[in-house]
């Protein structure tokens, strides 16, 4: 290291350099241990004539930091390292992927095979677009029967009376479709005639 | 050649460069800057926590801490400001700290006065260390009592009075080249007086690390 180099350390630490000077030394110290303990020996002079009495002589209290920081991080890292944690958040989502298809697989077969769980459930119209179409793709409207049973305490004539009398919009139903619509009417049916039966 | 002020790098400006450099990771950055002011923290420091032992305990906490504060440090005031807050308030925290300590240890009182009596068995470094910092100081004050006088007193208007080198220039009666020079030399001859000293610690400290 030129003595040149070493007096532009000098009026670097002092703000007596020029800024392009300046930036290109401190590069070149990040790299050059060398340049680094002048710029510390440097500041130990500084620290002695700086000295209180009550305190201790620091000397390069900076290599201690930064030794005991890595020491930290390097501890810490283990639990913090970028690729276990994306490998940990991967493991998760595939078994959440996992969890969730054998969910749906599970839930169409048992729909399928049973054709009651689901399908018995009806879904209203909600708006009043619905009123026209079915709230989606896989249900289908059912119009509703006479219930009769609504009113099981009256006589059969009053209870025709108050249905022929009665002008309020009935909501539809829907059901869901396909293989199951047929299932769903027969126990449409099933249910009036047992109330009816009552 | 006589540099403009306009296109000098202030202190300031250096220390915002360390800082930016730090906050991204390099670590021969903030090593620079913690030995700017390792000084002046354990000045501070000393002005609370009366144990010599505990001071470089504490100055180490104090820039662990504006370490990990760094990203939050946005300037406003100087490097120097904030990081005389954060040596305050930790040197505060440590006295609390060691009082509770104190109060829930049961202390034997005759050995704590002889304790706190005896100012070698309050520092707890190892002899190494103790021998080490010990000779450290007298080698640094032999090297600047030899200083030649201009030399001295350039460095001390500098370091201790703060002039800038137009100040020392004037005070001195000289060109500023000259104070540039003379500055320059003052801290060279304490580089190589301390090269050998600290060359043999370092030895001594790879060999220990070795075994």
């Amino acid at each position: 290291m030129s003595d040149q180099s070493k007096q532009n350390m000098s009026q670097l630490m002092d703000g007596e350099l020029s800024r392009d000077c300046s930036r290109f030394l401190l590069k070149r110290m990040q790299h050059d241990g060398h340049f680094r303990q002048s710029w510390h020996h440097y500041h130990l002079l500084r620290s002695a004539v700086q000295q209180d009495h009550e305190a201790p002589l620091m000397y390069n209290l900076g290599s201690r930091v930064v030794q005991k920081l890595q020491v930290e991080s390097a501890t810490v890292q283990p639990a913090n390292k970028p690729s276990r944690s994306w490998l940990k958040a991967l493991t998760g989502s595939a078994i959440a992927a996992s969890v969730a298809l054998v969910a749906v697989i599970s839930f169409n077969q048992n729909a399928f095979q049973t054709g009651y769980s689901d399908v018995n459930v009806p879904e209203y119209a909600k708006t009043p677009h619905q009123l026209i179409n079915p709230p989606n793709a896989m249900t289908a409207r059912v119009e509703q029967k006479p219930r009769y049973t609504r009113y099981p305490d009256l006589t059969p004539q009053v209870q025709h009376y108050i249905m022929d009398k009665n002008t309020q919009t009935v909501m539809p139903i829907y059901y869901r479709v396909s293989s199951n619509r047929l299932p769903v009417q027969q126990s449409i049916q099933n249910q009036s005639n047992l109330y009816t039966d009552e | 050649m006589k540099q403009d002020d306009n296109t000098k790098m202030s202190e300031k400006t250096l220390d915002a460069e360390l800082v930016e450099q730090a906050k991204k990771g390099q670590m021969a950055a903030f090593e620079m800057l913690v030995n700017r002011y390792q000084q002046r923290v354990a000045n501070v420091i000393a002005k609370l926590v009366k144990d010599r032992s505990e001071i470089e305990d504490v100055a180490q906490e104090v820039f662990i801490k504006v370490f990990r504060a760094l990203p939050r440090f946005r300037g406003d005031s100087s490097f120097y400001t904030w990081v005389y807050r954060i040596a305050i308030n930790t040197a505060k925290n440590h006295l609390v700290a060691k009082s509770r300590r104190i109060q829930n240890t049961q202390v034997d009182y005759e050995e704590a006065e002889a304790f706190s009596s005896n100012e070698a068995h309050r520092n707890l470094d190892t002899p190494d260390a103790v021998y080490a910092r010990g000779e450290l100081e007298q080698v640094m004050s032999k090297a600047i009592s030899q200083l030649p006088e201009d030399l001295k007193t350039a460095i001390i208007l500098r370091e201790v009075d703060g002039l800038s080198y137009e100040e020392i220039a004037e005070e001195m009666a000289c060109p500023i080249g000259t104070v540039r020079s003379r500055i320059f030399r003052a801290r060279d001859a304490i580089d190589q007086a301390l090269r050998p000293l600290l060359d043999r610690e370092q030895t001594k400290q790879e060999h220990v690390r070795s075994i």
